[in-house]
């Protein structure tokens, strides 16, 4: 994470996310996989072919791309399909646009029910008697159960969460690098998805990015880095209040 | 050697003896600001690169001149609220923190008998100018005991001129040792964490000997502890003569 500073000098947090190899891996049509749009399979982040047998590989050979770590689908109009094998580059996403961040969380283990759902425990002194940390109690006597879903300890962490609405804010072309505001879950260096936001303040936010993708053999020749409008650029002067 | 037609080989003379100046080359400018060095961790040095790329670009717009804690600064940032868009500030640096284009540096001054200490970040675009008024080290990295001693010693003139000083001179080490006012304090600078040397303690013999029941004297021989920067701090400081001079 890196800070980042507007035209009028207002500090922002930002993530840099890497698109390390990512290729286009298969594409499902809507009845094979039915569903309400086709699909495209989209592999990460090369990895050693050799800890799996060969039968595993099949998606990879079809496409002609080595091992990927992780495989994702991507529900996808019809007009946006890309052959399989396309490499995919952070050229895709422009600056101003908005996106979803999705990732696995960091793992925190068996928690107790403060850390893992917020609640506020028991006084430390004042006669509490073994009862600092505890949930208290569970349900009301009317019910006479425990109601499904209630808030108690277990496995903290380690699952699938997604940060909606995040502002690109810009693209490093040369390293594939995509500046996101804000945070994103997942530990540093973690596989992370990053798709267009669904918010539905953002669905007119997308003006002209290259559609399907961008593809590096095109004719199109991006500077190195892309900025957003209201970014302060290191290369102009200092910001003065006139 | 190779043998030439059996006539005795050419008299080679010596090599003449090369002159290395080593006092010359030694005053290179051998600083390299704090927030270039990476922290250790897991994060990928990719991202320090492009960081220091950024950086680099900054500095080239504004001048970070080279300083130190201790040292006498005047930091002019933009302000819409003033009366001439702009404030000026002189203290003393009492701690530099932070480490990619997140540093920061905080001064300290006594203005109208009111300490005030103004947290700055080195490359925010508001700052316009950095001038170093009095560069001099101090015998501790962190002076945030300048808040318990008398103001006499965190007090600056806000019209105070530059000290002038030669290129060559090595950076001077003040070594005054700093009164408190009466405890308490608002950290137990006598305690062993802190390791300041540069206050004068006032307090009894049984209260310093108390202190060192919290030594902990293991912590120097932790090898785990240790992080080596020399050849990390050789590399960046090829980059960035190269990056700058271009």
């Amino acid at each position: 994470m890196m800070p980042i500073w507007t035209k009028s000098g207002e500090k922002r947090a930002v993530t840099l996310l890497k698109v390390q190899d990512c290729h286009v891996l298969r594409y499902v049509s809507k009845e094979e996989s039915g569903g309400k749009t086709a699909k495209l399979l989209v592999g990460g982040k090369n990895v050693s072919p050799f800890s799996k047998p060969e039968s595993a590989y099949e998606i990879f050979k079809e496409a002609g791309v080595p091992r990927k770590q992780k495989v994702t689908t991507f529900n996808v109009t019809d007009d946006a399909i890309i052959k399989p094998g396309t490499p995919l580059y952070a050229a895709h996403f422009r600056p101003g646009q908005f996106v979803d961040v999705t990732a696995k969380t960091i793992g925190k283990g068996f928690q107790g029910v403060m850390k893992r759902w917020g609640f506020k425990g028991q006084p430390a002194s004042h006669g509490q008697t073994k009862t600092h940390r505890r949930p208290g109690a569970i349900s009301t006597n009317s019910a006479a159960k425990v109601y499904r879903g209630k808030k108690m300890p277990g496995k903290m962490g380690d699952i699938y969460r997604t940060s909606f609405g995040l502002k690109v804010w810009r693209i490093n072309t040369k390293h594939d690098i995509i500046y996101v505001n804000g945070s994103v879950p997942g530990h540093t260096n973690c596989l992370v998805k990053v798709r267009d936001s669904k918010l539905p303040t953002y669905k007119d936010c997308n003006k002209n990015p290259p559609f399907p993708t961008f593809f590096a053999d095109g004719d199109e020749e991006l500077p190195e880095d892309l900025f957003d409008e209201e970014i302060f650029q290191f290369t102009d002067p200092s910001v003065t209040f006139a | 050697r190779v043998s030439s037609d059996g006539k005795p080989p050419k008299f080679q003379p010596p090599p003449k003896p090369v002159i290395i100046d080593r006092k010359t080359q030694k005053e290179e400018s051998r600083f390299l600001s704090p927030e270039f060095i990476p922290p250790r961790g897991r994060t990928d040095p990719l991202k320090y690169y492009i960081e220091r790329k950024d950086m680099i670009q900054r500095r080239k717009v504004l001048n970070i001149p080279e300083f130190y804690v201790g040292s006498v600064l005047a930091v002019t940032t933009a302000n819409p609220h003033a009366s001439d868009k702009s404030n000026r500030f002189v203290g003393i640096c009492i701690q530099r923190g932070g480490k990619g284009l997140g540093a920061t540096f905080v001064l300290r001054n006594v203005i109208e008998d009111q300490g005030v200490e103004i947290c700055y970040e080195l490359y925010s675009p508001r700052i316009q100018a950095i001038e170093v008024l009095k560069l001099e080290k101090r015998l501790d990295e962190n002076l945030m005991y300048l808040r318990d001693a008398l103001p006499e010693y965190s007090t600056f003139d806000v019209n105070m001129k530059p000290v002038p000083r030669m290129d060559h001179e090595e950076i001077p080490v003040n070594k005054v040792q700093v009164r408190m006012k009466p405890k308490p304090w608002s950290k137990r600078w006598e305690r062993p964490k802190y390791n300041i040397k540069g206050i004068k303690f006032e307090l009894p013999e049984h209260k310093m000997q108390a202190a060192q029941k919290w030594s902990q004297p293991w912590l120097e021989f932790d090898m785990l502890r240790e992080y080596d920067t020399s050849k990390i701090e050789e590399k960046i400081r090829k980059e960035l003569s190269e990056e700058l001079e271009k």
